[in-house]
């Protein structure tokens, strides 16, 4: 297998940085259509209403999400950078302090005292090189700690659609609801399966069945205890005016 | 930590002076008065200003008739190669490798197993006159330090912020 140069590493970081948005945005998507689907089959006759509930839910999920998603990177990464300026600002006042600290850093990684102090000497010739060192090595900050909000944003609310379709799309070929609810169902499954297997399994070098096992019965777990919630919460009465 | 009143203790260690190996013992340093600094270690950032201002004032300790002795536990050798980077030192680093002359004179850190940032000054029975110790992270002032030599050889009173050429107190004053 041909080696990657550090830059072409680099970027996979960056893109492997996205997968908690697209797992998460699958996983949602998947559950919530698949309930949504499944609370309708039930509730309403006509096959056209429930794929139309589906649809709106989808679409309302994937710009929530979405929405969700780029403001709450937005925030961390607004907080973050500003947390970083303060930091860059008492670190110019007293650049021994972080200096030192840096330098215990580097020998606490395995480099000599006297190694790591030519090191943080020879950064210290350009700060810009001291204060990113510092940042990642002090701080435990990297680039990839960075989001880029619209990124997110737009990636959650792909993998939410992406997600929902599972469901949806058996939903809609089916002619009949029961068979579209269990073809759907059995997607749902198979893709919860899936994502572990490929992303903790493959991606991670993780043992894919037990990884995809694990995806699987935590997914789906979460939805049978919201089920389970909802069927004891019942008997406590009806909603008003409903 | 000891207090002025007490006798310094003795020692005899290997030290790094003028870009070589060799020893220093209390009894052989024949000056009139001694300062002697713990730090905590070489190759710091925080370390050189206090070891590069006692060597810039050595020339004025020296006309106090007053030796400069640093320690720390790092070993001579180490010792040579910082005085060496620092661009040569005017006094002797004493290499205190197990801290038995740190704790002597209570001030090591068990913790950091690293000497306090103490500084001590014995006058000519090499009893201590004077003692200072601060947070491993605040560097002390060397000119602080020569101000309290010039003083303590006054013989006399001398009242706070006192400087060469300000009045001095009677003899008899004991408080």
């Amino acid at each position: 297998m041909a080696v990657l140069k550090p830059e072409e590493r680099r970027r996979v970081f960056e893109r492997l940085a996205n997968i908690r948005e697209i797992v998460f945005g699958i996983q949602d998507g998947v559950l919530t259509t698949a309930g949504v689907l499944a609370g309708l089959s039930g509730a309403v006759s006509g096959r056209s209403e429930v794929i139309l509930a589906a649809l709106a839910s989808t679409a309302a999920g994937a710009l929530s999400m979405g929405a969700g998603a780029y403001l709450g990177t937005r925030a961390e990464t607004e907080v973050l950078r500003s947390e970083l300026k303060r930091a860059r600002e008492e670190a110019q006042g007293q650049p021994y302090v972080l200096q030192e600290s840096l330098l215990g850093a580097l020998a606490n990684e395995g480099l000599t005292r006297e190694a790591s102090y030519r090191v943080v000497k020879l950064l210290s010739s350009a700060p810009q090189a001291l204060f990113s060192t510092a940042e990642e090595k002090i701080y435990g900050l990297g680039g990839a700690t960075f989001g880029n909000p619209v990124a997110e944003g737009l990636l959650m609310g792909v993998a939410f659609v992406a997600g929902a379709l599972v469901p949806l799309l058996p939903f809609i070929f089916f002619s009949s609801i029961r068979s579209g609810l269990i073809a759907g169902i059995a997607a749902t499954a198979a893709v919860l399966f899936g994502v572990g297997y490929f992303v903790e399994g493959r991606l991670a070098d993780k043992p894919g069945w037990l990884s995809g096992l694990r995806f699987l019965s935590i997914a789906l777990g979460a939805a049978v205890a919201g089920y389970v919630i909802g069927l004891a919460i019942a008997p406590l009465g009806t909603v008003p005016g409903g | 930590m000891l207090k002025p009143g007490d006798d310094a203790p003795p020692f005899d260690l290997p030290c790094a002076f003028d870009d070589h190996i060799s020893h220093v013992s209390l009894d052989g340093i024949r000056s009139e008065m001694v300062v002697l600094f713990f730090y905590p270690r070489d190759f710091s950032f925080i370390c050189p200003t206090e070891v590069i201002g006692f060597h810039k004032l050595q020339p004025a300790f020296k006309q106090e008739h007053t030796s400069i002795v640093g320690v720390s536990v790092d070993d001579p050798e180490t010792h040579r190669r910082w005085a060496r980077e620092l661009g040569g030192l005017s006094y002797p680093l004493l290499a205190d490798s197990d801290g038995r002359l740190a704790r002597s004179f209570g001030a090591f850190d068990e913790t950091e197993k690293v000497a306090m940032r103490a500084a001590f000054i014995f006058d000519n029975r090499r009893k201590i006159v004077y003692a200072v110790a601060s947070s491993i992270n605040v560097g002390r002032s060397v000119a602080e330090t020569l101000r309290v030599v010039r003083a303590l050889r006054t013989g006399r009173p001398c009242p706070a912020d006192w400087q060469p050429g300000d009045q001095i107190g009677p003899a008899d004053l004991k408080y």
